[in-house]
């Protein structure tokens, strides 16, 4: 599999090389994308008009595991070793910091990054020390679906959320369950926590990185969550077993009135073996009096392998792959949202996103980006022990929530991460 | 070798120390490929890991460097409450389901002992369950306990044991019951065959006599099976033991951990650290002090117990 004696990037056995490599140039840009399903189609097919337009460069594929822990696992053990490829790392949106305080990833400034043209959220969201180290790439925001058939329009505030979804249920032929949401102890409940949290105006962290999550929005917002299971008893108590997958079966089998997931859903819960196919619509996920509607950011970005070889030819693919065209191509195909507001006023965005554009750009707007600090993973186990321990009621919301920003505090405090934050801010 | 001192009694006119001198020679060059192995593939990784355990190293944060703590590490665990919370959830594990499995398994080893139709045939069923994977296993099990799907709550509302479906995973006390409902489903062939490799050791004429002096099964069992048996069940003892101490895959796959961290052993808060949060020290340290205490029960039950691993009784 080597570059014919051209390029010296060593591919790993199970690199799948994409077509075309017939077209034989002196570059060879690797990069694992996932290797199933509409997504890989796409991805192969630009590809392959990326070397049609540019001879000189090669894209090979690696595979990764889909599965986001896997993949981190494995990034992180190929970077520290210096592995030269891939030269292209497909990143979750709270990766970035991460990667980019090790020095693992470059910073785009000086290749030459626009970043006006984006979601002014997710170019926060891959910003670390006031330089963008990744582009935006696709966009996944959390959304609250509804059912058109049990009401008119969807909840204004949350209080409006509880009552609909009561009434929902106390309708003669009403679905048994008001709401669902992910509420096993991993990362999507702190993106469920995250929404309502915004919601009574909180947040996780101040930007200049103290944990704040005990404040009291934080309480309330917990101790919402907990009501709606234990006191209103309008979401499950499975809840806290579920991931997204579990939350959408509910959902689509029509035993629900509302859901908080991602936008994949959509286009599946249309699907021939759904039960409210047709009577479903998306909203943003409201909020209290004082707070505002806050959608959690989700979405891949890519960026460049600060040991690759070839950091110009894998920043001219990531252009290509970011451009608006591609971008428009994806949404086709995969019904991925593009990060570029501006493409929400293209008529073609119109027919290829399951949500009407102008709604999809509304709850994007209002999307917000999880702490962005390279020990994010960190922070998160502990707020996703402390949050799941509150819910299952083996502490009150106040203690869990103070352990947690304790905890988090420390962990700050010991890694140094908030130093370091202070030098790449001012080395800038 | 020279050869000329074969094996066995002593040859006169050689004398006796230089032939024995040359038979431990002999001795320890033909052992010493597998201690080079051993060394090789166990104590060179555990040098290593205990190298590694005396510093402080997070893959994820190259910034902090590799440098040398000590015992920082260990000063670490020993502060670190939810350490203490999987030794605590660990041991209780181990206790909990050692008990019901030697006891199940004496029921059936008794029973298997016994000489009926068809014998042959359910000592190889009883088999099954200690030959299904664990991983498989324990989403069988995770299937059983599901809130909405598993048998275990339709079983239990129709028969009026419970009022409504139970939500098992979410309660520290309910996540336990099919964490060691499936443990003891699993292991308890392994020691039912065990123990009644040791019941069939046992000399029928002693219970004939015991029959002749009048005494009943109750004594019989009490005074001839169960001391005779003492081996045996020692065996067991240590293998359980020492197995159920390290145990992750199942309750990997069964609870994750949860709620919250409340079932949560060594070996999963240990494979978190090391392998999911990749922090090499603080990790190693970890599986040194998983290692430590495993190593201790092992030399407790070889000392102290007297087990002979090959079954003989002494």
């Amino acid at each position: 599999m080597r570059a014919r004696g051209l390029a010296a990037i060593l591919l790993i056995p199970l690199a799948a090389a994409c077509g075309g490599r017939e077209a034989g140039g002196p570059i060879v840009t690797t990069f694992p994308g996932s290797a199933v399903g509409v997504e890989a189609q796409v991805l192969q097919r630009q590809a392959a008009d990326f070397m049609r337009l540019n001879p000189d460069i090669r894209i090979e594929f690696q595979r990764v595991p889909d599965d986001a822990t896997q993949r981190h696992q494995l990034y992180v053990q190929r970077l520290n070793a210096r592995a030269k490829d891939p030269d292209i790392l497909q990143l979750d949106v709270v990766w970035t910091p991460e990667f980019a305080a090790a020095g693992w990833i470059l910073p785009l400034d000086r290749l030459g990054a626009d970043t006006t043209a984006f979601f002014p959220a997710t170019v926060q969201a891959n910003t670390w020390g006031g330089r963008l180290y990744a582009v935006p790439w696709f966009v996944d925001v959390g959304m609250l679906y509804w059912r058109t058939d049990l009401m008119d329009s969807p909840p204004a505030t949350l209080d409006g959320l509880v009552e609909r979804a009561r009434a929902a249920m106390d309708r003669p032929e009403g679905p048994p369950r008001g709401i669902v949401w992910q509420g096993a102890r991993y990362e999507g409940l702190v993106t469920t926590f995250i929404e309502i949290l915004g919601g009574f105006g909180g947040r996780i962290m101040t930007p200049d990185g103290q944990v704040v999550v005990d404040s009291p929005a934080g309480v309330r917002a917990l101790t919402f969550l907990v009501d709606e299971i234990r006191r209103w008893k309008v979401a499950p108590v499975d809840v806290l077993t579920w991931h997204e997958e579990e939350t959408r079966f509910a959902f689509q089998n029509g035993t629900s009135a509302f859901m908080r997931n991602w936008p994949y859903a959509y286009p599946l819960m249309n699907g021939p073996d759904s039960k409210v196919a047709g009577r479903f619509s998306v909203a943003p996920m409201p909020a209290a009096p004082g707070g505002h509607p806050s959608a959690a950011l989700g979405g891949s970005q890519l960026a460049v392998n600060a040991h690759s070889d070839h950091p110009e030819a894998a920043w001219r693919v990531i252009e290509y792959l970011t451009s608006p065209e591609r971008m428009l191509e994806r949404a086709r195909a995969a019904g991925q949202f593009p990060t570029r507001p501006a493409l929400y006023d293209d008529p073609r965005l119109a027919a290829d996103l399951p949500i009407p554009p102008d709604r999809a750009r509304a709850i994007i707007a209002a999307a917000v980006p999880r702490p962005v600090t390279p020990i994010w993973t960190q922070l998160s186990e502990i707020l996703q022990i402390h949050l799941h321990r509150a819910l299952v009621g083996q502490s009150t919301p106040e203690d869990a929530l103070r352990d947690a920003a304790r905890q988090m505090n420390r962990t700050i405090r010991e890694t140094g991460v908030d130093e370091l934050q202070r030098r790449a801010a001012a080395a800038r | 070798m020279s050869g000329s001192a074969p094996a066995g009694p002593p040859v006169p006119g050689v004398p006796m120390r230089g032939v024995e001198a040359a038979e431990r020679r002999l001795g320890w060059k033909l052992v010493a490929p597998a201690l080079a192995v051993i060394l090789l593939i166990a104590l060179f990784p555990l040098g290593w890991t205990a190298w590694e355990s005396l510093h402080l190293h997070d893959l994820r944060m190259p910034w902090r460097g590799r440098p040398f703590v000590g015992l920082g590490n260990y000063a670490q665990i020993a502060g670190d409450a939810r350490f203490w919370f999987a030794l605590l959830h660990t041991t209780f594990f181990t206790i909990a389901s050692i008990a019901l499995e030697l006891v199940l398994g004496l029921f059936l080893a008794l029973a298997m002992n016994r000489a009926f139709r068809g014998r042959g045939l359910v000592r190889a069923a009883v088999l099954v369950p200690w030959a299904i994977p664990t991983v498989v296993s324990a989403l069988l099990w995770r299937f059983l306990f599901d809130a909405q799907a598993g048998i275990a709550n339709a079983v239990l509302v129709s028969v009026g044991v419970l009022d409504h479906p139970l939500v098992w995973f979410v309660h520290a006390w309910s996540a336990w019951i099919p964490v060691i409902l499936a443990d003891v489903w699993k292991t308890t062939p392994f020691v039912a065959l065990l123990l009644l490799a040791g019941l069939q050791n046992i000399d029928a004429s002693l219970y004939e006599a015991a029959a002749v002096d009048g005494a009943d099964a109750w004594w019989q069992l009490r005074r001839i099976t169960l001391p005779l048996l003492k081996p045996a069940l020692l065996v067991v003892l240590i293998f359980r033991t020492l197995d159920a101490f390290r145990v992750f895959d199942l309750i990997y796959v069964l609870t994750g951990g949860g709620p919250g961290t409340s079932t949560e052993p060594l070996a999963l808060y240990t494979f978190t650290a090391l392998l999911q949060n990749l922090e090499f020290g603080y990790g190693s340290a970890l599986s040194i002090v998983v290692f430590a205490i495993t190593f201790g029960l092992a030399l407790f039950y070889l000392k102290v117990l007297n087990v002979d691993l090959t079954g003989d009784v002494r």
